[in-house]
């Protein structure tokens, strides 16, 4: 039985609403809501669904195609490992969570580009609110107004294109746009670019990120660095590897503001010495290097470095906000092995750490050696020869920390547990079963790329495979 | 004309973005350019000597004289979420009044 993509925005959101009503039941009105999406979503309809009883291209639509499929995975299978991990922390944000689920499942599945600004906007205001829990309100206005400003852009932007198409419907604005001048799309792409990138953490719309994920913890974290990134990276490559491909000039400003992102990411990683803000300047990096490749046109190695990214930080940030919790610090120094004791979250922290690097074995080695193919084979040198300087930097501080947090102890003398920060549990039950179960698909999906890879892309995506293997199936408008 | 004054206004509520640090001031600022953006989308569907887009056998309009409704359409849902944003920023601007004793975001202290 397939069901109708809406329900994946409509369940959330119906239960936002409720969950105000009935405050007493907001844990198990969230244990629903977020189990149930997580489960509907292997059983959700492919193809284009109108909505609201009008004809395409004039109906707000919602499209499943392989691309969105990948997306809405990522979203409620990771906003459930995020509320079951932090269970304790969702009691004041329920509903808000919820209205955000919402908002992300819009955001990659619709099919309309105003309605994406609704579903970003929805989405943002929830971000927003979450960031609160930082209990630093000038960093959440701080977010705000860089949020405001990217919505305006992003909508002038669209009404540019708007003005020259047409259309707000996606596969019809693609239609139309590829046959408007380049000169004309330059500006236009600009603006929709630096709406997109507040979310998606690129330069120099990324102002936010320092103040909102440095003070975040396990729910925070999880939901800003995995859930929310990973829905806004979807977006960007649906707008710019599918809808508006950006020409000559556009695509050269859009992949040096992403190459630029991606390298003062790993550059300020590298510089940080606080946990999370090692790992919040990583995101930025890897959402850069996620932007460059979608702007190139290389889909399918994109989407492998969202999903590494996703399931690393998941691990990581959770980590990082429970220690924070525990210890009273996330300087990684005064956290001095406090893995020693605590194997099954130093495992999964460190395996998080090699998969982000891209070291054999295990998930981001595929992804990298996706990346690097996929430049090499169109001949360019300078894009991989910049990744794999960032990757000698991001190898650099994942060892440093790991080998901080695993041997307490001055360098050069010998470890002794005793000398570490503490024994305290880094994660509950719950958290230990899901940080064990998202470690192990990462270890698994690192054995077993090829399978990884037809999941992404079921029409091919073979290794470094240049053409984005991943396509828009929509139905051109005018039937129902 | 009228496009080029809402521009002015989007660039003028940014200037007052930029300019200041008084959290209202700023909420000042990006309301001025949400009026913008919202005047130049209204622009966009604006047709000289416009009807409204509603077809009637009684009242016969030249379709090519409609104004877009469209534009209407995104306008008043772009109202709505300006006003969303604008009430969290003001509840935001509240949190840090009651928890730094001022709107100044100079005066809040350190930046993480």
């Amino acid at each position: 039985m397939m069901i109708n993509p809406v329900l994946l925005i409509a369940i959330p959101l119906g239960l936002a609403f409720i969950a105000v009503v009935f405050k007493k039941l907001q844990g198990w009105i969230l244990a629903i809501g977020v189990a149930a999406n997580a489960f509907l979503v292997f059983f959700v309809e492919k193809g284009e669904t109108a909505i609201g009883g009008f004809k395409l291209p004039f109906a707000i639509s919602l499209v499943l195609d392989d691309f969105s499929f990948i997306g809405v995975i990522l979203v409620n299978v990771l906003t459930l490992a995020a509320v079951a991990v932090a269970f304790r922390k969702t009691e004041k944000y329920v509903p808000v969570i919820l209205a955000g689920l919402a908002g992300l499942n819009g955001m990659v599945l619709t099919g309309d580009m105003f309605n994406l600004f609704v579903f970003m906007e929805i989405t943002a205001i929830s971000a927003y609110i979450l960031s609160s829990e930082g209990r630093k309100p000038e960093q959440s206005f701080n977010y705000l107004v860089i949020g405001s400003i990217g919505s305006v852009l992003y909508l002038l932007g669209l009404i540019l294109i708007y003005g020259q198409t047409g259309t707000l419907n996606m596969s019809l604005m693609a239609e139309k746009s590829a046959l408007i001048g380049q000169a004309a799309m330059v500006l236009p792409l600009v603006l929709i670019f630096a709406g997109i990138a507040v979310e998606a953490k690129l330069l120099p719309m990324s102002g936010w990120v320092r103040g909102v994920l440095g003070n975040s913890n396990a729910l925070t974290g999880v939901m800003f660095a995995s859930v929310y990134s990973s829905a806004a990276l979807m977006v960007f490559g649906r707008v710019f590897s599918q809808v508006l491909i950006p020409g000559t000039t556009a695509g050269v400003i859009i992949i040096v503001i992403a190459l630029l992102t991606f390298a003062a990411g790993q550059v300020s990683a590298f510089r940080s010495k606080s946990l999370r803000q090692v790992l919040l300047y990583s995101s930025i990096a890897q959402s850069g290097l996620a932007a460059a490749l979608f702007a190139t046109g290389f889909v399918f190695p994109a989407v492998l470095v969202i999903i590494n990214n996703a399931a690393g930080k998941m691990i990581m940030f959770s980590t990082a906000g429970n220690l924070e919790e525990k210890y009273g610090t996330d300087d990684y120094v005064g956290l001095g092995g406090a893995f020693v004791r605590n194997m099954p979250a130093g495992v999964a922290f460190t395996i998080a750490a090699l998969s982000l690097t891209g070291l054999p074995l295990v998930f981001g080695f595929y992804a990298k050696l996706n990346v690097l193919a996929a430049y090499l084979n169109q001949g360019t040198f300078f894009v991989p020869a910049v990744v794999l300087a960032g990757t000698i930097i991001e190898g650099a501080y994942f060892i440093r920390i790991l080998i901080k947090l695993w041997a307490p102890g001055k360098e050069g003398e010998w470890a002794d547990a005793d000398q570490s920060v503490g024994e305290k549990k880094i994660f509950n039950p719950a958290g230990t079963v899901v940080v064990i179960l998202v470690t192990l698909l990462i270890i698994l999906s690192g054995f077993l790329p090829d399978s990884v890879g037809k999941l992404v892309a079921p029409g091919g995506g073979l290794l470094g495979d240049e053409g984005p293997s991943i396509s828009m199936t929509m139905e051109k408008g005018g039937d129902q | 004309m009228i496009k080029f004054a809402s521009l002015l206004l989007i660039i003028i509520g940014l200037y007052g973005i930029l300019s200041t640090r008084n959290v209202i001031k700023i909420l000042v600022g990006i309301n001025v350019m949400e009026i913008g953006i919202n005047v130049f989308i209204i622009a966009m569907g604006f047709v000289n000597d416009g009807a409204a887009p509603i077809l009637s056998v009684d009242n016969p309009v030249n379709v090519l004289k409609f104004v877009d409704p469209v534009a209407q359409a995104l306008v008043l849902t772009s109202i709505v979420i300006g006003l969303g944003i604008t009430a969290l920023g003001l509840v935001f601007a509240r949190k840090i009044h009651k928890k730094y004793g001022t709107y100044d975001l100079s005066e809040t202290g350190g930046e993480s």
